[in-house]
C-alpha cells in the first residue's frame, strides 16, 4: 500500500517544519510569558524578504544567502518590535495580545504597500530551494521538502543544545522559572528577552521560507494567519512553553493533517479544521496540554 | 394633570440626563446622528453609517465580555456569523418571516455561546484567547463542508430587506428615490437598535450583575470565596455578549441581503471590536461605541474626502494609533473625555454652586446682623 507509506512520509516532513514553526512561539512564551500573535507575521516577513533577496527579487542573490540574510533581518526586526512595543506592557497579557495582533496587521499592510509599489503585486511566487526529487518506499519526495525537513530537525537540535548546555540557555531557563529570582542573580532580563525574541523571530522566518518555498510556493500578505493558528494548535496540544511538548505536538498535527490529505483527498480543505478540533478536545480533557506546566489554581 | 406629567417627565429627564455631562454628550451625539440624514448624504455613506451602527453594537458586546468579565475572546466573529447564517438559513429553507428568523438566530447563537463558554470554565488567559480564535475557523470549515446547504464560499444571496423597494415605488417614488428612502429607513432602524442595545449593555455592565462581572475580572478566586458561582456568571456574560453580537450579525444579513464567510466570519471582523474597544477605552461600553464612529468617520470621510490619503494607508494609520494607545495611553479616548475632561467640568460647576450657596448664607447672615443691629 503506497497510501500508508505516503501518509508516514508526508506526516514526518510536515511535522518537522511545524516543529520549527511552533518552536519560536513556545520559546518566547516559555521565557518571557509573551503570547506573540505576530509570530505568523514574522513568518510572512521571512518569506517576503527571502523573495526580495532571492533570485527572483531585486537583489538577485542565491537561495541560501537569501535565506540566511532574511532570517537575520527578521531576527533583528523581532527584537526591535520587542523593545518598541512588547517590553513596555509585558505584565499585561491582554495588552500584549492586542499589540502583537496590531503588529501582525501592520506588517501585512506594510508588505502590501511596499511590495505593491516595488514589484507591482504583493502576491509573489517563491523559488524552491532545490530541484528534483527522491523516491522513498515508492513515494516521490521533492528534494526541497527533504532538505527543509532535515534542516528543520537540525535547527531544532541546535536550539535544544543551546538551551540545555550553554550559559545563556541556562539563563533563559532560570528566567522562565522565576523572573524575579533570576533578576536578583544578576541576569539582565531585557537583554535576554530581546535575544529570545530574535531567536524566535528567526525561527519563524526560516519556517516561513521553508513552507513558502517547498509547500505553498507563493507568498501573499494574508499568509500569516494559517501558520499562527497551526502554532496555536501545536503549542496548546503540547503545552504552552514546553519545548518537548511542542515537538511532539508538531508531529501529531503533521500526521493528522497528512492523514486527512492522504486518506480523504476530497475533504483536504478540512485538514486545519481537524487539527483545531483535536486541539479543542485535548484542551477540554487536559487544559494544560500534553506536557504543559501545571496551571496554578488562580 | 397633563402638564403635571409633562413636568415630571421633564424633571426626570433633566436630573438624569441633562445634569450629567457625559450623558448630555451622549445625547448630543445621538441627536447629531439622528439629524444627520437631513444633510443629504449619498447612498453609500448612509450604508456605511448603517454598518457602523451594527459594528458599534458588536464592539459593545465584545467590551462587555472582555473589558468587564476578562474572558478574552478573539473569535467574536463566530457570534456575528451565527447570527447572519442562522437567519439566512432559516429564511432559505423555511421561508420564515424576519421577525421569526432573527430571534431564532439569536437564540441559536446564545445556545452556541454557552457551548463555547464551557472551555472558558476550564482554560484561562492566553489559552482561552487562542482557543476562541479558532472557533470561527472551524465554523468556516463546516460552512465549506456543507456547501449544498450553505453555498460554500459564495454564501447565501437573495435575503429579504427590512424595507422593500416595492413599498416605496408603489407610493410614487422614483427608483433612485426609493433606494434612498430604503437606506434612510435602514439607517434609522439600526440607529434605534444601537440606542436600545447600547443602553441595555451599559445598564447590565453597571447593574449588580455587572459588579459581579468586574469582581471576576479582578480576582476570580476571591469572588469564588465570597460565594459567587463564577461559572454561572461567566456563562451568562458569554450569553449576553453573544446575544448582541448575533443581533448585529442577523440585522447585517438582512441589510446586505447576501452573506458569505468572508464578510461575517473573517479574522479581520474578530479583530475589529478589539481595535475599537482599545481605542475607546476598554471596559467602558460607551468607549467602544464612540470609537467605532470616530474610526469609521476618520476612515471613510476625513481621510478619504478632506485629507485624501491612499486607501491602503488607512489601516496602517489606525493600527499605529491603536498600538500607541495601548502602550502609552491605555485608558482610551472616551474614558479620557468622560472621566477627565467632563468630570473636571462638573467639579468646577459644583464648586461654583457650593460657592453660591456659601455666598447666600453669608449674605443672609450679614443681613440678619444689620437688621438686628439697630435694635441694640
Amino acid at each position: 500500500m503506497t497510501l500508508i507509506e505516503n501518509f508516514l512520509i508526508t506526516g514526518a516532513l510536515a511535522g518537522a517544519v511545524y516543529a520549527l514553526l511552533a518552536l519560536g512561539f513556545t520559546l518566547i512564551y516559555g521565557v518571557a510569558g509573551v503570547v506573540n500573535m505576530a509570530h505568523g507575521a514574522l513568518f510572512m516577513l521571512g518569506a517576503f524578504l527571502f523573495f526580495a533577496f532571492g533570485p527572483l527579487g531585486s537583489f538577485g542573490l542565491g537561495v541560501f544567502p537569501a535565506l540566511v540574510l532574511a532570517a537575520i533581518f527578521v531576527g533583528i526586526t523581532g527584537s526591535i518590535v520587542y523593545v518598541l512595543t512588547i517590553h513596555q506592557i509585558i505584565r499585561d497579557m491582554l495588552a500584549v495580545l492586542v499589540v502583537t495582533i496590531g503588529v501582525a496587521l501592520l506588517f501585512q499592510q506594510v508588505i502590501v504597500i511596499v511590495f505593491g509599489a516595488v514589484f507591482g503585486s504583493a502576491y509573489q511566487a517563491v523559488p524552491p530551494l532545490l530541484d528534483g526529487y527522491q523516491t522513498f518506499l515508492g513515494v516521490r519526495v521533492p528534494n526541497s521538502r527533504l532538505l527543509v525537513a532535515v534542516v528543520s530537525l537540525s535547527l531544532i537540535a541546535i536550539v535544544w543544545t543551546f538551551i540545555s548546555k550553554l550559559k545563556i540557555g541556562r539563563a533563559m531557563r532560570a528566567v522562565a522559572q522565576d523572573r524575579e529570582a533570576a533578576m536578583l542573580m544578576g541576569i539582565n532580563t531585557t537583554k535576554l528577552y530581546m535575544m529570545t525574541m530574535a531567536i524566535s523571530a528567526s525561527l519563524a522566518a526560516i519556517a516561513g521560507i521553508f513552507i513558502a518555498s517547498s509547500t505553498t510556493t507563493t507568498a501573499d500578505p494574508a499568509m500569516w494567519l494559517r501558520p499562527l493558528v497551526m502554532s496555536f494548535a501545536i503549542v496548546i496540544l503540547g503545552g504552552l512553553g514546553s519545548i518537548k511538548g511542542t515537538i511532539i505536538g508538531a508531529f501529531i498535527i503533521g500526521y493528522v493533517e497528512s492523514a486527512v490529505v492522504v486518506f480523504l483527498p476530497q475533504e483536504s480543505f478540512l485538514a486545519s479544521a481537524f487539527t483545531l478540533a483535536i486541539m479543542v478536545v485535548v484542551l477540554l480533557v487536559r487544559p494544560r496540554g500534553l506536557f504543559g506546566r501545571r496551571i496554578e489554581l488562580e | 394633570m397633563v402638564a403635571n406629567y409633562v413636568r415630571r417627565i421633564y424633571t426626570n429627564f433633566a436630573t438624569n440626563i441633562i445634569d450629567i455631562p457625559p450623558r448630555l454628550l451622549a445625547l448630543l451625539c445621538f441627536f447629531i446622528l439622528l439629524v444627520f440624514p437631513v444633510t443629504g448624504p449619498n447612498v453609500l455613506l448612509l450604508y456605511v453609517l448603517t454598518y457602523t451602527n451594527l459594528i458599534a453594537i458588536f464592539a459593545g458586546s465584545w467590551d462587555l465580555l472582555v473589558g468587564r468579565v476578562g474572558q478574552i475572546s478573539l473569535g467574536h466573529a463566530l457570534f456575528f456569523g451565527i447570527g447572519a447564517y442562522g437567519t439566512a438559513l432559516l429564511y432559505k429553507f423555511y421561508q420564515l418571516p424576519m421577525w421569526v428568523t432573527i430571534p431564532s438566530a439569536i437564540i441559536i447563537a446564545v445556545a452556541v455561546s454557552i457551548l463555547v463558554g464551557f472551555p472558558s470554565l476550564r482554560v484561562k488567559g492566553p489559552y482561552l484567547a487562542l482557543i476562541t480564535m479558532t472557533f470561527p475557523l472551524i465554523f468556516v470549515s463546516a460552512i465549506l463542508y456543507f456547501k449544498q446547504w450553505t453555498g460554500g464560499e459564495n454564501g447565501i444571496a437573495g435575503l429579504p430587506s427590512f424595507f422593500s423597494l416595492q413599498f416605496f415605488v408603489e407610493r410614487g417614488f422614483s427608483y433612485s428615490a426609493a433606494l434612498y428612502m430604503q437606506k434612510v429607513s435602514e439607517y434609522y432602524m439600526t440607529l434605534l437598535l444601537l440606542l436600545v442595545s447600547g443602553i441595555i449593555i451599559y445598564k447590565i455592565a453597571n447593574s449588580k450583575t455587572g459588579i459581579v462581572f468586574v469582581s471576576i475580572l479582578d480576582d476570580e478566586l476571591a469572588s469564588k470565596a465570597s460565594g459567587i458561582n463564577t461559572t454561572r456568571y461567566k456563562l451568562m456574560a458569554f450569553a449576553i455578549s453573544a446575544c448582541f453580537a448575533s443581533l448585529s450579525g442577523a440585522v447585517f444579513a438582512h441589510i446586505l441581503t447576501s452573506i458569505g464567510p468572508g464578510g461575517t466570519l473573517s479574522v479581520a471582523l474578530s479583530f475589529l471590536p478589539v481595535i475599537m474597544t482599545v481605542f475607546g477605552g476598554i471596559g467602558t461600553i460607551y468607549g467602544a461605541i464612540a470609537a467605532t464612529f470616530i474610526i469609521q468617520i476618520l476612515d471613510l470621510y476625513i481621510l478619504t474626502d478632506l485629507v485624501p490619503i491612499p486607501m491602503e494607508w488607512h489601516p496602517l494609520i489606525f493600527i499605529i494609533i491603536v498600538i500607541i494607545f495601548v502602550i502609552k495611553w491605555p485608558r482610551g479616548i472616551a474614558r479620557f473625555v468622560v472621566e477627565d475632561v467632563l468630570k473636571e467640568l462638573s467639579k468646577e460647576r459644583e464648586i461654583e454652586e457650593r460657592g453660591k450657596h456659601v455666598w447666600k448664607k453669608y449674605k443672609k447672615k450679614k443681613q440678619e446682623a444689620t437688621e438686628s443691629a439697630p435694635e441694640d
